[in-house]
């Protein structure tokens, strides 16, 4: 039977056999239309697990799918796709395929915690997103975000030297994410900064470009964060069942 | 001297009644149709109960053996009333044995019976071995063997528990709710996920009605430290694929059809009126309200009076009870029993 309705279901769940005859009746192409099953069919019990073995995830057991969080988000009001109960939800049962066709929408959380503070079970939801943004990422199943590559590219410096030189932090980020190092919005605030700026502040600017600052006797601290940001992310992956390191 | 009140039924409602008149000096006669008293939690083989915690066979044993040895009250097991003629405070009974019993006045504590799942069958139960009931939990609870699926003893791996079995379901005729089952359900799932930590517990709800201060202890905490997952859908059926159980429903929360794979299915078993209260209410004169349990007169001026005069209730016989609240009417109605009586003596006397 033909379907009119197509724009109704999954098209992975539309079948059609360009070539088949049933009883010798040719119903090759749209004749043969079928409609694969939607049940789900099992739940995947690690999942929950794993999520709530990343930061920020380790409340999502108790939410009872009141929608708070949804109706608080400053997402969800302009795309309504965006839906941290739903999310929630198909994690909480293991409804693992469910939850990646969303994989490109999750990521937009802003951290708002708006439902944070509207959470009558603390579930923390702001942290699931983040737990959850992690889990695809380090399951492979987004590439890095803007923010995360950001976050990193920060935090190395921090790491390395105990201090940013910002001109590195906005270099390394275009560069990072494929962006033309020459940005219009960036030329013109160089150049109000030049302008603006006393004389003093400029050298000093000038000089950290090229004698990067550094926080004094950082080298202990250094090897501490390092030990440490290499400890979580080892129990992270290993709570993932990942390699000690791989997918990177 | 004064003549005894007749309570009928041994279970905690009837139990806390005897009690009850006994401590304010009066006697009673407890009419059961069992061998033993206890009621429901003793015959069934109820594990913990809410909210204590206690075995049951601890905390209604205790009642038991109060009212056994106080003098003041006459047990007569293994006993039930087949005739009950007279007039408030000259009321007679006449019992199994042929014996008769007089009284001033009567307390139906008669309870109630689990509904039999065989009444819904397309949830499995009677179909497939590893369909079971709240009570059967219990019983494996409480026997000590720990929870196992019957067909071959195996420990599931994942259990589901079917809410609503035998309550709100006009299909099968019992529009009412339960009222403790949400409650004991959670309850168990605790229980299974304490015994076997690699069990996995479901609940499909159509609502929780955890009311009260069991909202925390229970829904809470079966969700907050046990991990219970609750997914709201009303399962249309049961079936197997040959290896293990399979529950259908629609996952209404994500709009989609579910047929998840199961080791044991729970029906959480609902409340049936008495399946004697036919004849409990043609024996006693009573009038039974619309869904089959005995008739309460008035809500707030005397909570246990019946249609008539003389005879009263208290417990799941006149509707789905919780034990504390069953235990409180029992009181309830033994002084409702105690006025009753003082009001005749000041008529007569002016």
């Amino acid at each position: 039977m033909p379907i009119h309705e197509k724009s109704l279901i999954r098209p992975e769940n539309l079948v059609t056999h360009d070539h088949l005859v049933i009883d010798g009746m040719d119903v090759s192409g749209h004749w043969s239309t079928f409609i694969e099953g939607r049940s789900i069919t099992d739940y995947n019990e690690n999942l929950q697990e794993e999520i709530a073995a990343l930061p920020g995830g380790e409340n999502i057991h108790r939410c009872w799918q009141c929608g708070s969080c949804t109706n608080a988000c400053t997402v969800n009001a302009i795309n309504p796709e965006f839906n941290p109960r739903y999310w929630i939800y198909l994690i909480r049962l293991g409804m693992e395929d469910e939850l990646l066709r969303d994989k490109d929408i999750i990521w937009q959380c802003v951290s708002c915690n708006k439902c944070t503070y509207a959470c009558p079970r603390d579930v923390a939801p702001e942290g699931v997103m983040k737990a959850t943004a992690h889990w695809l990422e380090l399951k492979g199943h987004t590439p890095k975000s803007p923010s995360t590559i950001f976050d990193e590219g920060f935090s190395a410096q921090v790491f390395q030297r105990g201090k940013i030189e910002d001109g590195l932090v906005l270099r390394n980020f275009l560069q990072d994410t494929g962006q033309p190092l020459r940005q219009p919005w960036l030329e013109t605030m160089i150049l109000g900064l030049i302008r603006r700026f006393p004389v003093f502040y400029l050298i000093r600017l000038g000089l950290s470009t090229v004698f990067r600052p550094k926080t004094r006797g950082w080298g202990r601290a250094r090897a501490a964060i390092n030990e440490y940001v290499h400890e979580v992310e080892a129990t992270n992956r290993k709570a993932l069942g990942l390699d000690a390191k791989g997918a990177e | 001297m004064t003549k005894p009140v007749l309570i009928i039924g041994g279970g905690p409602a009837g139990l806390s009644a005897a009690h009850a008149l006994a401590s304010a000096g009066r006697k009673a006669v407890l009419v059961e149709k069992e061998a033993i008293l206890g009621g429901a939690p003793i015959l069934s083989g109820y594990a913990k109960l809410v909210p204590s915690h206690e075995w049951a066979k601890d905390a209604i044993g205790g009642m038991v053996n109060r009212v056994v040895s106080n003098p003041s009250v006459d047990v007569k097991v293994n006993s039930t009333v087949q005739a009950f003629t007279g007039t408030p405070g000259n009321f007679v009974a006449t019992l199994k044995d042929g014996s008769t019993v007089e009284a001033e006045t009567a307390i139906l504590a008669t309870g109630f019976t689990h509904f039999d799942p065989i009444n819904k069958p397309e949830w499995g139960f009677g179909t497939y071995p590893d369909v079971v009931t709240t009570t059967m939990v219990e019983q494996m609870i409480s026997s000590g063997k720990g929870v196992r699926c019957p067909s071959d003893g195996r420990v599931p791996d994942r259990v589901a528990i079917l809410l609503c079995a035998g309550s709100r379901d006009r299909q099968i005729g019992r529009e009412w709710c339960s009222k403790i089952c949400c409650t004991v359900s959670a309850n168990l799932a605790m229980e299974i996920r304490e015994m076997s930590p690699k069990t996995n517990v479901y609940i499909y709800y159509m609502d929780i009605r955890t009311f009260g201060l069991y909202e925390g202890e229970y829904y809470w905490g079966s969700q907050e430290n046990f991990k219970v997952k609750y997914v709201k859908a009303r399962i249309a059926e049961v079936t197997s694929n040959g290896s293990r159980l399979l529950v259908k429903g629609e996952d209404t929360l994500v709009k989609r059809p579910i047929s998840i794979p199961f080791d044991m299915v729970v029906h959480a078993v609902g409340m049936d009126p008495n399946v004697d209260n036919m004849t409990i209410s043609a024996v006693f004169g009573v009038d039974l309200n619309r869904w089959g349990y005995i008739g309460k007169q008035t809500t707030y001026a005397h909570l246990a009076e019946t249609s008539r005069p003389g005879v009263f209730t208290c417990g799941a016989a006149s509707g789905p009870e919780t034990i504390d609240d069953s235990i409180a009417q029992g009181h309830a109605a033994a002084m409702a029993a105690m006025n009753f009586a003082g009001m005749a003596v000041r008529a007569a006397a002016e």
